[in-house]
């Protein structure tokens, strides 16, 4: 599904050029879960980013979907990532001013469907999360794990190809995060792609495969 | 898509209250300030547009030089509208007309009417006055006919039909009848009236002269091109014209002005007071400063709130949201809220038209302000506006990069920082421009009321004297002294605040061509005593002096008796004392002695130097000045009028206060620095608004700041500094700007007057203390409450 070849990323300090991603090849098939794991700035986001194409790369190569990613033009970037890629973070990114219903429609606003056909689609989805009854209510009157579950709504809404995952239990308790991981689960088994970044190997193990990363290198085991 | 922007935009509205509060509040001050003076700037531009013929009338100015001094003004005589008509192929036609006071009687009502009009029954073919009975052929031709319009005619006649109808015309009851009924003068025409009266009703005052120049003559030309060349045979006309009674260089002519122009670029008077089109600019740059002032405000908190807007960005671009579509929500909203605020100042100017109208001395009716151009205005303000206003912070929060704003590291650019800044002292230095105006002008006007004017003009009544009076002025005055209250009466030609008439002036030594122009009033021997004038040197008039020329003979030999002023004197090369008991010339008939030398008055407003003048008797003069105490006005104003009915029967009785004519010289002035209060106080107000919005803004960015620092022992003086010191800045920086040009357009508006204050240092002191005291409050306000908040509270949010 996408293959990332010698991707090197950095910042200049000053005279001081610090590496966030550095030589990074990494091949992803469809249907694969994978978990991107390593300590505190060791490039897992920016690596997700990347992939995700919210952030660019100084050098290297990447292709998606048969696409060189760093060939493409913003908008046809952004095409290409608003038909297959779902994003889910840590602090869930609502938008307070609107209702459960309202945010999971957003991507679909975006995507110029119809109303009618908007309307279906995220009604079929409340069903699937089982949360129809919280339709009207504002992100700040859910918990945590249930915002967390309107996010991941949210991202699939669009019926995306690959699910990208930013520490989605990161801000949950232990039980909420075992049902989003369930839920990851599930979702892998009907053949979605997902590649999550975490820091608990408990969260790893659902994964199909892992990706340990130190300094924005990937650890070979 | 709509929807849901506009869903978004409402909620976050309703969500960020203050924001949106001091948003809509300043757009709507800001619009209401703006819809009001568009009101008014058309109103005044769309005076007489009705006129269908407008583009073709023109009105005749006289001007005449009697031995060298220029004299012009807006009257004719009745001989002009014949004579021009007769002889000039360009005039289609003429028509004359004057305005007067007159009582009248129907029934048992008694009004007194002040815009009774006569006019030749040319009229009706000239303006486009709607005649709604009557035929306007014969309604105005014969003496002794009256049109009047729809309201005067419900006034007296209630629903009946008029026409047909007697009313008494003047204290005589000269008979009148109606012959028909004209719709309501316009509020935009500059003439207005309330009846119409044929001119023949005049009778006597029809003479074949040029001089008598006491009417208002308007010309219908067949081509509105003809007006230059029409011009230009006049002064030939008119030489010929008067061969026969003028000599040397002594000449009158008339001057031709645009119908339509008249209103707002005459300098002299319509059948109402005119306006001016600098005033027009004046109002109008004032009113888009403010409404600067209030978009201003929008672009500072839109900005600033941009952090907390920005999270939401962010998600919508993850979710696939294009920077475009992020751009015109945000123009989205600006619209949203200039719609809200436009609606709401639209109410609120409805509210306030009727004050509005009191200042402004208009009538501008609600109705106006939905006329399909006033609304068609609104829309593309509201447009401009949010465009003006929207794109920047819409341009700014398109623009952010979603990992960033997701991962927290967004920080408020450098940039809308500076931009925001200057914003605030542009904001300021309107205020601080506008503050500084207005102490300037209310500082003027205040020298205008208080500067000792070499005579003392309070509690003068002035009443009208006529022919019949004048022959019986000595009973007049002993019947009204009888009251202890009125301390003394005196003619003049002219009040003593605005000696107009024009004369020239010669010593008996000097040839005819060594003539001084100078301004003279024809007064009696009370009337230096009654306007408290000093003497410095010579005696006053004598009731003999008066008598010396009011019973001589036509063919006596008469000496006058003059007093001069010392510029009338040092004019004629003398000192006062050299003065008295010169032989001088006043024209070329008034041979005289000089009797006293008064001191140098203002007899005429500040605008213009104290010119030389000479004062002297003869047997004219319209006004009766009444010096009284000023106690018991009440009483003494009952008295006069009673004692008025006794001895002038054939008046009604009319005063007014020599004090009040004498503001009226400065009307414009005074209504320019009414209206710059409202305007200045507006502006400071909006400008602390938008800063209020900032800084609370600012302060709940600062919020961990503030813990820190106190946590670190800062007390709270000391952080209150840290968070005024900022703005105050920007404010003296304002301050500084503004000081410079106030200082310049000021001195300007103050070359106009001869006699005028200087500008001092402390005025500006006192406006940039204002400025800063106002701003030092509004952020003090929230400064303090941050200040006081426990520190551990702040920091455990973060």
């Amino acid at each position: 599904m996408l293959e990332l070849k010698g991707i090197y990323k950095w910042v200049n300090t000053g005279n001081h050029r610090t590496f966030l991603l550095k030589d990074v090849d990494m091949t992803v098939q469809a249907g694969e879960f994978i978990s991107i794991m390593g300590p505190s700035g060791s490039g897992k986001s920016t690596l997700l980013n990347v992939i995700g194409m919210l952030d660019e790369f100084n050098e290297g190569e990447y292709i998606f979907m048969n696409e060189s990613v760093h060939k493409l033009k913003e908008k046809q970037r952004s095409s290409l990532y608003k038909q297959y890629i779902g994003f889910v973070f840590q602090a869930y990114h609502l938008i307070d001013e609107l209702t459960v219903y309202e945010n999971i429609e957003t991507p679909l606003i975006y995507q110029n469907i119809k109303t009618s056909e908007r309307k279906a689609m995220v009604a079929d989805i409340l069903d699937r999360f089982q949360i129809v009854g919280k339709k009207d209510l504002f992100p700040t009157q859910l918990s945590g794990g249930q915002q967390q579950l309107v996010g991941i709504a949210r991202a699939l809404i669009a019926n995306p190809k690959l699910l990208l995952a930013d520490e989605p239990t990161g801000n949950l308790n232990s039980k909420q995060g075992e049902e989003i991981m369930n839920l990851f689960k599930q979702l892998n088994d009907e053949g979605m792609t997902i590649i999550q970044v975490t820091h608990s190997e408990k969260n790893a193990a659902y994964g199909s495969h892992i990706i340990n990363l130190l300094d924005g290198m990937i650890q070979k085991n | 898509m709509f929807k849901h922007y506009f869903k978004t935009a409402v909620r976050n509205l309703g969500k960020s209250k203050v924001f949106s509060f001091i948003n809509i509040l300043g757009l709507t001050i800001g619009l209401t300030c703006c819809i009001l003076m568009v009101l008014y700037i058309r109103h005044e531009l769309s005076y007489d547009d009705f006129q269908k013929k407008g583009d073709r009338i023109t009105r005749v100015i006289m001007e005449y030089s009697m031995g060298g001094s220029v004299m012009s003004g807006n009257f004719t005589s009745t001989k002009v509208a014949p004579a021009f008509k007769k002889n000039f192929p360009e005039v289609e036609q003429a028509v004359r007309m004057t305005n007067s006071n007159r009582i009248i009687h129907y029934d048992d009502k008694l009004f007194d009417e002040k815009s009774f009009m006569y006019a030749d029954s040319t009229f009706f073919d000239i303006f486009s006055f709607k005649l709604l009975k009557g035929n306007p052929q014969y309604a105005l031709s014969g003496p002794n006919v009256v049109v009047v319009t729809q309201s005067t005619s419900k006034k007296y006649f209630g629903n009946d039909d008029p026409v047909g109808k007697i009313i008494k015309v003047g204290s005589d009851e000269t008979p009148y009848q109606v012959t028909g009924v004209i719709e309501d003068c316009p509020s935009n025409s500059q003439i207005k009236y309330d009846m119409l009266a044929s001119f023949s009703s005049l009778g006597e005052t029809q003479e074949e002269t040029y001089w008598n120049a006491n009417f208002t003559t308007y010309l219908l030309l067949k081509d509105k091109k003809d007006i230059a060349s029409l011009q230009a045979k006049i002064p030939a006309f008119m030489k010929k014209e008067m061969a026969a009674v003028l000599s040397g260089n002594d000449y009158v002519t008339f001057n031709l002005e645009p119908f339509r122009s008249i209103h707002l670029h005459s300098p002299y008077e319509g059948f109402e007071p005119n306006s001016s089109i600098t005033y027009i600019y004046i109002i109008g740059i004032v009113a888009l400063l403010i409404l600067a002032i209030a978009c201003f405000t929008y672009v500072n908190l839109s900005t600033a709130r941009s952090m907390e807007r920005a999270k939401e960005v962010g998600i919508r671009k993850v979710s696939g949201a294009h920077k475009k579509q992020i751009f015109w929500q945000f123009i989205g909203e600006s619209m949203i809220l200039s719609v809200i605020s436009l609606l709401l100042s639209f109410g609120l100017a409805a509210l306030l038209l009727p004050s509005f109208n009191q200042l402004a001395d208009r009538q501008l009716d609600l109705y106006s302000m939905f006329s399909p151009f006033i609304i068609g205005l609104a829309i593309l303000i509201i447009i401009c506006i949010s465009l003006f206003a929207g794109s920047y912070p819409a341009l700014i929060l398109s623009g952010f990069q979603p990992v960033k704003v997701l991962k927290g590291a967004f920080k408020n650019t450098g940039s809308g920082l500076l931009l925001r800044k200057t914003l605030i002292v542009f904001q300021f230095a309107i205020s601080a421009f506008l503050i500084v105006a207005t102490f300037i002008i209310q500082n003027q006007l205040h020298f205008i009321q208080n500067k000792d004017l070499g005579f003392d003009r309070e509690h003068i009544v002035v009443l009208p004297l006529d022919q019949k009076m004048r022959d019986n002025l000595n009973t007049i005055k002993t019947e009204f002294k009888t009251n202890p209250d009125v301390l003394s009466l005196a003619k003049a030609s002219n009040e003593p605040i605005n000696i107009i008439s024009g004369f020239n002036m010669r010593r008996a030594d000097q040839a005819d061509k060594e003539n001084i122009s100078v301004n003279a009033n024809v007064v009696d021997e009370d009337f230096i005593k009654t306007i408290g004038a000093k003497i410095i040197e010579g005696t006053d008039f004598t009731l003999q002096d008066s008598k010396d020329v009011l019973d001589a003979k036509e063919d006596d030999k008469v000496t006058y008796h003059f007093i001069l002023n010392e510029s009338a004197a040092k004019a004629l090369g003398w000192t006062p004392e050299e003065a008295i008991g010169k032989k001088m010339y006043l024209g070329d008939q008034r041979p005289g002695l000089v009797k006293a030398v008064v001191k140098d008055f203002n007899f005429s407003s500040f605008h213009d130097p104290i010119k030389p003048l000479v004062l002297f008797n003869e047997g004219w003069g319209g006004n009766l000045l009444v010096k009284l105490s000023g106690k018991h006005l009440p009483q003494t104003l009952a008295f006069l009028e009673s004692k008025w009915k006794e001895l002038v029967p054939q008046r009604p009785f009319e005063y007014r206060f020599l004090d009040d004519d004498y503001n009226k010289l400065y009307q414009s002035e005074i209504r320019l620095g009414k209206v710059l209060n409202i305007f200045a106080t507006i502006a400071i107000l909006l400008a602390a608004l938008g800063l209020f919005g900032l800084s609370a803004y600012t302060i709940q960015q600062r919020t961990k700041e503030i813990g820190i620092r106190k946590v670190l022992g800062a007390s709270v003086p000391n952080v209150i500094t840290l968070l005024s010191k900022d703005f105050l800045t920007l404010v003296i920086i304002a301050s500084l700007i503004a000081f410079p040009i106030a200082w310049w357009a000021m001195n300007k508006w103050l070359e106009d007057f001869v006699y005028r204050v200087s500008i001092g240092w402390w005025i500006f002191l006192i406006s940039g203390i204002i400025a800063v005291v106002i701003s030092l409050l509004t952020v003090s306000f929230l400064a303090v409450k941050a200040a006081v908040a426990n520190p551990v509270k702040s920091l455990r949010t973060e």
